[in-house]
């Protein structure tokens, strides 16, 4: 094994399209970062803002949220809920010194597998660029 | 033109807001008024709901103490329409509470006499006593001896919200001679209709009060910026974070205290966070030690999460906390830049909507 640095990412994703577009991606034989750990939920606009406080506080470098585009949420406006709740927990954790990088939320519809697939790569390389988490390595009180 | 009565003082200001108060109940313009109230057992005043004329002898309305927001208090006396009127006297940062737990339907305003004064500030519980031993009248001597207003708490200091907001009548400190006399300003119909009844006569607003609002105000901004940069500091990563809060009890007091953190059950007391033993056994295991109880980190964050839009900085947090952590400088300074983003002002005006029910159609791809 190498010492390079190895990110570990949280996506959040939904159960109606992001997550179906992983599941694309996957039958279509589309490799992404396997760094990359998916948590499908029914729909974005139930992610707590714990979920996303204990990723990051348990030592997960990124968190990525995946829902449906604007009008297509399969509850009317999860997503736009999401959206809302994350923009405030971003500015929370970015005074404590997290990177608001590390948290990120786009729109993936179900049959948009190699965008699922590019989203991932990138969001890996773009916490790699980052860095490990400032909570690595510390005992969180 | 706003209507603006003028009151006498004769060197106790609490005196004719009593007797404003009391007069109020004696013409049946209101049925019932929660004030503080100095009871005969100790001088720290307490919110009373009194219906007597008679006791109002004792209030305590313009008491530079708060034992607690009391912001719950008059919810749970608001909590349903009951057909009776409701005078609340209280501070800025009960009324703008009190806003937002009626946004969020823990009480209905609609019966409420909103009553509010120029806040100068509150002193802690127990440094108010301190006085009180000393002194029989700490009020007159507070709104005289404006040295005595360095007293108040560090969080009051940086309050830049001392003119209440949406209030039906504001008792006027601000550039007013306060011990000859002070000024009752409706900002409301329904209060209109109290300075009309009570027979006041009504002049115009006379000058001074905002050229003495604004030189309060750059006194309290520069304060509260001041606060805001020492207290970024104090957080800015997570091992300062971690330093800050080190001696955390995970008592809750903060959260007691908080008058808009209003759940009936607190996720904190549920079985999400009573963590099984393999639970903590396993994360002791992975980072090589766990502090018990856990999550304290975890609750700080959550709580903001929760409540930061809707943080009125009225600072009981800091004042109950039995480890001196300066939570109320944590809890200003992060949801300053969450009421910043979503341009929202907790208990600004009743009819604006909560930021997190209210989202936009856009097609933007995320972020």
């Amino acid at each position: 094994m190498s010492d390079e640095f190895e990110p570990k990412i949280i996506a959040l994703v939904c159960n109606w399209c992001t997550y179906t577009a992983a599941d694309l991606a996957g039958t279509s034989r589309l490799a992404y970062s396997a760094n990359v750990r998916i948590i499908r939920l029914m729909c974005t606009g139930m992610i707590d803002p714990k979920y996303i406080l204990k990723a990051l506080l348990d030592g997960a470098d990124g968190v990525f949220i995946g829902g449906c585009h604007p009008g297509d949420c399969h509850y009317i406006n999860g997503n736009l809920k999401a959206k809302k709740r994350i923009s405030g927990i971003s500015k929370i954790v970015e005074q404590f010194g997290f990177d608001p990088e590390r948290l990120r939320l786009r729109w993936i519809g179900a049959s948009e597998g190699p965008e699922f697939q590019r989203n991932m790569n990138e969001f890996f390389e773009s916490i790699k660029a980052l860095g490990s988490t400032p909570v690595r390595d510390r005992m969180i009180l | 033109m706003t209507m603006y009565a003028i009151l006498e003082t004769n060197n106790n200001p609490s005196e004719t807001i009593r007797s404003v108060l009391k007069n109020m109940l004696s013409e049946k313009l209101v049925d019932v008024v929660l004030v503080p109230f100095k009871t005969e057992y100790s001088s720290l005043p307490m919110p009373t709901l009194i219906a007597d004329p008679e006791k109002m002898l004792q209030a305590q309305p313009l008491a530079p103490a708060a034992p607690f927001n009391a912001a719950r208090q008059a919810a749970s006396v608001l909590r349903y329409p009951t057909g009776k009127k409701v005078a609340v006297v209280l501070r800025t940062c009960e009324i703008r509470a009190l806003i937002e737990l009626a946004k969020l339907k823990q009480c209905v305003l609609d019966e409420a006499i909103l009553i509010g004064f120029d806040c100068m500030g509150r002193i802690e519980n127990d440094s108010y006593l301190e006085m009180a031993a000393q002194e029989e009248d700490i009020t007159t001597s507070f709104y005289a001896d404006s040295s005595m207003q360095d007293r108040i708490t560090g969080i009051c200091k940086a309050c830049e919200y001392f003119q209440p907001y949406g209030a039906d009548l504001t008792i006027c400190l601000l550039g007013m001679p306060v011990m000859e006399k002070i000024g009752l300003m409706a900002g409301t119909e329904a209060g209109e209709n109290i300075i009309k009844s009570l027979g006041l006569s009504t002049v115009e607003q006379p000058e001074g009060r905002e050229v003495a609002a604004n030189s309060l105000l750059q006194k309290r901004t520069e304060a509260r910026d001041k606060l805001f940069s020492e207290t970024s500091e104090k957080i800015k990563d997570i091992e300062k974070f971690q330093k800050t809060i080190a001696n955390c009890l995970n008592c809750y007091n903060c959260r007691n205290a908080c008058p808009v953190c209003y759940c009936k059950e607190c996720v904190f007391l549920t079985d999400v966070f009573a963590h099984e033993p393999e639970v903590l056994q396993r994360r002791a295991a992975k980072r090589g030690a766990v502090k018990l109880p856990a999550d304290t980190t975890m609750f700080h964050m959550t709580r903001l999460a929760h409540m930061s839009h809707a943080c009125v900085g009225c600072g009981q947090c800091s004042s109950v906390c039995p480890s001196s952590i300066p939570v109320a400088d944590i809890f200003r300074t992060v949801s300053a830049k969450v009421q910043e983003l979503y341009n929202y002002v907790p208990g600004r005006d009743i009819s604006e909507s909560i930021p997190y029910l209210v989202f936009e159609e856009e097609s933007s791809n995320g972020k």
